[in-house]
């Protein structure tokens, strides 16, 4: 072989071949004392282990994932009791598959920072107190609230717990109880809600042939991520749909899309006008579909004026109404990225127009069979919550609030100024796993078992076709004696207020174990209590009746709302959600940051995208660090260069710049929500996260962005090999 | 309590064999392997040339000072009586309290080991035993395919005999009473007896 034409394989196989035979093993009669400690290792035997139990051998058990709010059916892996590995449960709405945030859920389970026992704030600082304690102070301070006097701020609440939930506030004559997400779909869910009649219906990506997203980042954190990764591989195969996606910055769903156009950020109705605009003159779709009203409106977005305003081409609008008139039925989705902004609400309604106009409702757009027993269905949640709980709070309306499943302190926006209202109250619970920004702010705080130590059952707020129940169950005994369920603490309040309804389960599983007991005939089938329940662990679904929904059509005005220009502040922030650190929660887990962004490649840190063309303009380079600045404050973090975004707007991903949480958060990264702007959506009230401007400016430094790869191209190493449009065609004869 | 049919279902694979390896790398290794293996099979395992190689292990003190040659050689109990996990898992496991106590519930409660041993039982305590026996982690090893290629799959092997072939890695226990290392259980130690009986030589075999 000569030197010039042997490549990395080759040279790999060769050296394998002459590595072996030249060592003859010599290397490997090195005693095992180097690398192992004789008799130090304590090997623990059974005591009288279950049958099934085979040393090394794993056995898996049903539960639920509560690492977003989808509520994904899980099957654990249980070894020598210990949980070691997730995957998707088979019978569940998310089938056998499972995101990484659900893999990595189990480091939040062995997480090094859960809080193990309970903390009471003692002349300024959390100290450890045993539970006797934390039940006085809950005695004092809690339980002598007055009529609605307290309040409860948790994220998506369902199944279960959400009715003890509900029973608790009802005892304490207090009607508030606060249900937020930072990520969520509320400003679609108002629009579907307010045309549909459905908040949520089933979108069915299977049966499109052509899905139109502006902004709906289905395969990353929109809605139900997981179930629709599995609808898109079915869009995908056999006849391939084509996707289109609008949005300022590129997520997980534009990079898989066919056609990737950035918009202005706040311009996506008036795309979906144009589109609408196009279909109507050029491509003969017959309007009678649509209100008289709002074919005057599109009759005014001409290609010329749509072009200008958005900064979509002409021909790029042409291109995608032809993909529309000419595929059909097609899928019109709009999220994040196009709810953010005043005009939120107005752009949802141009997307849904074009549903309407183009007859997908109904076709694509089913409707939910919604699950019979309303008390068990999600609470989902949304910002507007966040921004009632914050004026509340700032009025002295509470002497008690409890948090749990939500940390508003790291995710509300400086100007809401979180932490100094959340203060005015007197006394604040944190039920949680984990010392976040919310839970150091508080009075008392009690620590959860993880969801893979606990009982309980939940609902998915999606569920599009068939309703279930999906239960949790211990996958090994609590790694910490003083850890509770929050069921157990909920029951435990519950039975302290003298409720006759709870007086006589001894703890939740108790409690649980009655109530599935008392489910209808219909949904047990035949089986009787015992039998029932070991199916319903066994399976981890239950599977409930449902009503059979309907869809109205009753579009709202489609003005898309006025479009400020920026003044001072000509940069457009994009704070991008992603299915790593998602609202924040996932940041404690190492898995996820050392997991690369899915499109930048960058881990452990905060970056800011900028277009080729802005960042010369600015004179910056990959690395720079930038200070991106609002009208509320500024953060700073390098740049990172690539054309997946709108060359007006700067993207910053949302989920670093903990000051708390502890020590794989704790001083990562910087937090774009904290410079939001006090803007909401006009019609849902919702906190418009895209409508934030910046100026950009140099800070003069620069470092190596901690980033896998490091490089764009392949270096002539044939990693993926291409073909060129242009000789497939003529080889392919396409 | 649910479990999953993969767990159960027997684990596919050949035993013997090494049909991934070249035909180059088999015969270089065949010569290699005629260099270094002297020792002849003994009678009691057939088709198995068994591994070479001593080692002088410390003592490993126990909780329990178990005496392996009264039950397995006096009383001539099969290893695999107590140690059940090994044809079925990677590792052949403790076992359980349980398992003893299901015998010395009854037989010789008076000797001062079994009182010891019921006192553990009565209070539900676990015994820790020190481990003598173990591969690094990045070595994947696993009883289950051993047993099956030198026991279960091996014609004309006896049951009966299976110590012949524990013995192979961990001497002659059923003479002892604690168990004490007594094969180098190294690299070298393993791959040359692969060799010998046409084991598979991959690296990812045992490093995955």
């Amino acid at each position: 072989m000569s030197g010039s034409d042997i490549n990395r394989r080759d040279f790999l196989k060769f050296m394998g071949l002459g590595g072996v035979g030249a060592a003859t093993l010599s290397g490997c009669d090195m005693p095992t004392t180097i690398t192992l400690e004789e008799g130090k290792e304590k090997v623990v035997a059974y005591l009288a282990p279950e049958e099934y139990a085979i040393p090394g051998i794993g056995v898996t058990f049903a539960s639920t994932c509560k690492q977003c709010p989808s509520g994904c059916g899980v099957h654990g892996r249980v070894r020598e009791g210990r949980v070691l590995k997730l995957e998707g449960n088979p019978d569940a709405l998310n089938g056998k598959g499972l995101c990484q945030m659900g893999q990595a859920s189990l480091q939040g389970h062995y997480n090094p920072d859960r809080i193990t026992q309970p903390m009471a704030r003692k002349g300024g600082a959390l100290e450890p107190v045993t539970w006797e304690e934390a039940w006085k102070l809950m005695k004092e301070k809690a339980s002598g609230a007055a009529q609605g006097r307290s309040a409860w701020f948790t994220g998506t609440v369902s199944g279960h717990q959400s009715v003890l939930l509900s029973a608790l506030n009802k005892a304490w004559g207090s009607k508030d109880h606060y249900v937020y997400e930072a990520i969520n779909n509320a400003v679609g869910e108002a629009v579907n809600k307010s045309v549909l009649g459905d908040a949520a219906p089933a979108y069915r990506l299977d049966k499109a042939k052509v899905v139109l997203s502006f902004g709906a980042d289905f395969l990353g954190t929109w809605v139900s991520p997981v179930h629709f990764s599995r609808e898109y591989s079915k869009f995908r195969t056999g006849d391939r749909g084509v996707l289109i996606q609008v949005e300022p910055k590129m997520t997980l769903t534009g990079g898989n899309a066919d056609l990737w156009v950035a918009a202005r950020p706040g311009t996506e109705g008036v795309v979906a006008l144009g589109v609408a605009n196009v279909l109507l003159s050029k491509n003969q779709v017959d309007g009678k579909q649509l209100p008289q009203a709002a074919l005057d409106v599109i009759s005014q977005y001409g290609v010329d004026k749509v072009t200008e305003i958005s900064g979509v081409p002409g021909d790029t609008l042409v291109r995608i109404a032809k993909y529309l008139n000419e595929r059909s039925p097609s899928l019109v989705l709009s999220g994040e990225s196009a709810h953010g902004h005043a005009n939120g609400y107005q752009n949802a309604m141009a997307a849904m127009m074009l549903n309407v106009l183009l007859g997908n409702v109904g076709e694509t757009i089913e409707a939910s069979n919604s699950m019979a027993f309303d008390e068990l269905k999600a609470k989902h949640g949304n910002s507007k919550a966040m921004l009632d709980f914050a004026a509340a709070a700032d009025a002295g309306k509470y002497d008690v609030v409890f948090f749990t499943g939500a940390n508003p302190v790291y995710t509300a926006p400086d100007h809401l100024a979180m932490a100094e209202k959340v203060a005015k109250v007197p006394f604040k619970v944190a039920l949680s796993m984990f010392p976040d920004e919310t839970t150091m702010a508080a009075d008392l705080v009690l620590p959860l078992s993880s969801p893979y130590e606990e009982w309980g059952t939940s609902v998915s707020p999606y569920q599009p076709t068939d309703a279930a129940i999906s239960m949790s169950q211990p996958l090994m005994k609590p790694l910490s004696a003083e850890t509770k369920s929050l069921g157990d603490i909920l029951l435990s309040m519950l039975k302290y207020q003298g409720i006759k309804d709870y007086e006589g389960f001894d703890d939740y599983y108790a409690y649980l174990r009655s109530e599935l007991d008392g489910l209808p005939g219909s949904v047990k089938a035949g089986k009787d209590g015992d039998e029932f329940w070991s199916a319903a662990v066994q399976r981890g679904v239950i599977k409930v009746p449902t009503k059979a929904g309907s869809l109205k059509v009753n579009l709202g005005d489609v003005s898309p709302g006025g479009h400020q220009s920026g003044g001072d502040y000509p940069m457009h922030l994009i704070p991008s959600s992603n299915q790593t650190m998602y609202d924040g929660r996932n940041a404690n887990l190492p898995w996820l940051q050392e997991a690369p962004d899915q499109i930048t490649k960058i881990f452990w840190d905060s970056w800011v995208e900028m277009h080729p063309k802005a960042a010369a303009k600015l004179g910056v380079k990959e690395g720079d660090f930038v200070r991106v600045e609002s009208d509320q404050g500024a953060v700073e973090a390098q740049v990172y260069i690539y054309k997946g975004v709108h060359v007006n707007a700067v993207a910053i991903p949302v989920g670093r710049g903990h000051e708390e949480y502890g020590r794989y958060a704790k001083g990562n990264g910087v937090n774009p929500l904290k410079i939001l702007s006090s803007i909401v959506d006009g019609k849902s009230g919702e906190l418009a996260t895209h409508a934030t401007r910046v100026r950009i400016s140099k800070v003069g430094r620069s470092e190596e962005l901690p980033r896998l790869g490091g490089s764009e191209v392949q270096v002539g190493r044939r990693l993926v090999n291409t073909v060129s449009a242009d000789v497939f065609k003529r080889t392919e004869g396409a | 309590m649910f479990v999953s049919n993969k767990f159960l279902s027997k684990r596919r694979g050949k035993g013997v064999g090494q049909g991934k390896v070249s035909q180059c790398l088999a015969m270089f290794f065949s010569v290699l392997a005629s260099v270094f293996i002297v020792a002849a099979a003994q009678a009691e395992v057939p088709n198995a040339k068994p591994p070479t190689g001593t080692h002088s292990g410390e003592d490993v003190p126990q909780p329990i000072e178990f005496p392996h040659d009264i039950h397995a050689d006096i009383n001539g109990i099969n290893c695999m009586y107590c140690h059940t996990y090994a044809r079925r898992s990677k590792v052949a496991g403790i076992p359980p309290t349980s398992k003893c106590m299901g015998c010395h519930s009854i037989i010789a409660t008076d000797k001062p080991r079994i009182k010891k041993l019921t006192e553990y039982w009565e209070n539900n305590e676990t015994i820790l035993w020190n481990k003598v026996h173990d591969v690094p982690d990045f070595v994947h090893f696993t009883h289950e395919k051993h047993l099956q290629r030198f026991v279960f799959k091996n014609e004309g092997m006896d049951v009966a005999n299976v110590s012949e072939v524990c013995a192979f890695c961990h001497g002659d226990v059923k003479k002892m009473t604690v168990a004490k290392k007594v094969k180098p259980l190294n690299m070298g130690f393993c791959v040359r007896c692969h060799e010998a009986n046409d084991g598979p030589s991959d690296c990812w075999k045992c490093h995955k």
